[in-house]
């Protein structure tokens, strides 16, 4: 150990509680499940969330290979309707907060 | 669109649909009757998800929102089940009426009894009450039998006679007629 040097006077500390919250914290993800059909769930894609067919096919590819992707992100609220929707549909969805592995 | 049918593919649709229709509509039938009949565990909170469903294929149909979160999936149902139970219901029920309106394509043309075809006229709301129930059914024979991912040899192998083996000849049939009506309703899909 050589010489002391000064320490800075102040550190700056991370202020955990003031982290700013997204607006969009949560998130609505399909499964994978070996009865859908890949065009219908396209389809749903397409025709639900309105999605182009290119972005709508490349979500369903997701879901079949991966299997699962997350499809939409918004409020918890919306993601309510969302999962609804997509229960309707007969699609396997859940939602959970954006960030958390499934 | 309009599609034809042989009248024995009408009566088979006409019998699954009935099914499904009986299945979404008894709310009370598909729960564990260990928790519905047991007031005292309910009382204490004991049966710690009274409202899941305990028929894997009404769990397939009413899927649990939260995986993580027994409470949030719980109120989750709570608040969705009844109205997804009724348009699931609805769509059924809109299924059955248009195979009840589905007329003769050629009337005039003796054939066989159960080969004569007859023609299904679907307005575009029909259409998707048809792309729902179909799904459901899928979902419902799909789930009984334990469908899994690539498993097609599994049922091939299956002597003719196996009931199973019958039952995933309706899925695929179900399978086909579904992929042709998302096809006509997104050509190029």
């Amino acid at each position: 150990m050589g010489a002391v040097t000064t320490a800075p006077a102040e550190v700056e500390q991370a202020e955990a509680d003031e982290v700013v919250v997204p607006d969009t914290p949560w998130t609505t993800v399909v499964w994978n499940d070996p009865v859908n059909l890949m065009s219908y769930v396209t389809y749903v894609f397409q025709s639900y969330f309105g999605y182009a067919r290119k972005k709508a096919e490349k979500l369903m590819l997701d879901v079949h290979e991966k299997g699962k992707a997350i499809v939409s992100s918004g409020t918890r609220e919306a993601m309510e309707r969302d999962v609804e929707a997509m229960h309707g549909y007969g699609l396997w969805a859940t939602m959970q907060k954006a960030g958390d592995r499934g | 669109m309009s599609a034809a049918f042989h009248q024995v593919e009408i009566e088979l649709l006409r019998s699954l649909v009935g099914q499904l229709l009986e299945l979404v509509r008894d709310e009370e039938s598909t729960r564990d009757p260990r928790q519905a009949n047991d007031p005292l565990a309910e009382a204490f909170g004991l049966g710690d998800d009274p409202s899941r469903p305990s028929d894997p294929v009404v769990l397939r149909l009413f899927p649990d929102a939260y995986r993580d979160d027994d409470e949030a999936a719980d109120e989750f149902r709570r608040f969705t089940e009844r109205g997804l139970r009724e348009a699931k219901a609805g769509a059924a029920a809109t299924v059955l009426a248009s195979l009840t309106a589905a007329g003769p394509v050629e009337p005039d043309e003796p054939s066989d009894p159960g080969r004569e075809k007859v023609r299904l006229t679907l307005d575009p709301d029909e259409a998707q009450a048809w792309l729902r129930t179909l799904t459901d059914l899928r979902l419902a024979l799909g789930t009984r039998l334990g469908v899994e991912e690539g498993d097609e040899e599994r049922w091939e192998e299956l002597p003719d006679d196996d009931p199973r083996r019958q039952v995933h000849d309706v899925y695929d049939w179900l399978g086909w007629v579904q992929e042709t009506l998302v096809r006509a309703l997104a050509p190029g899909l």
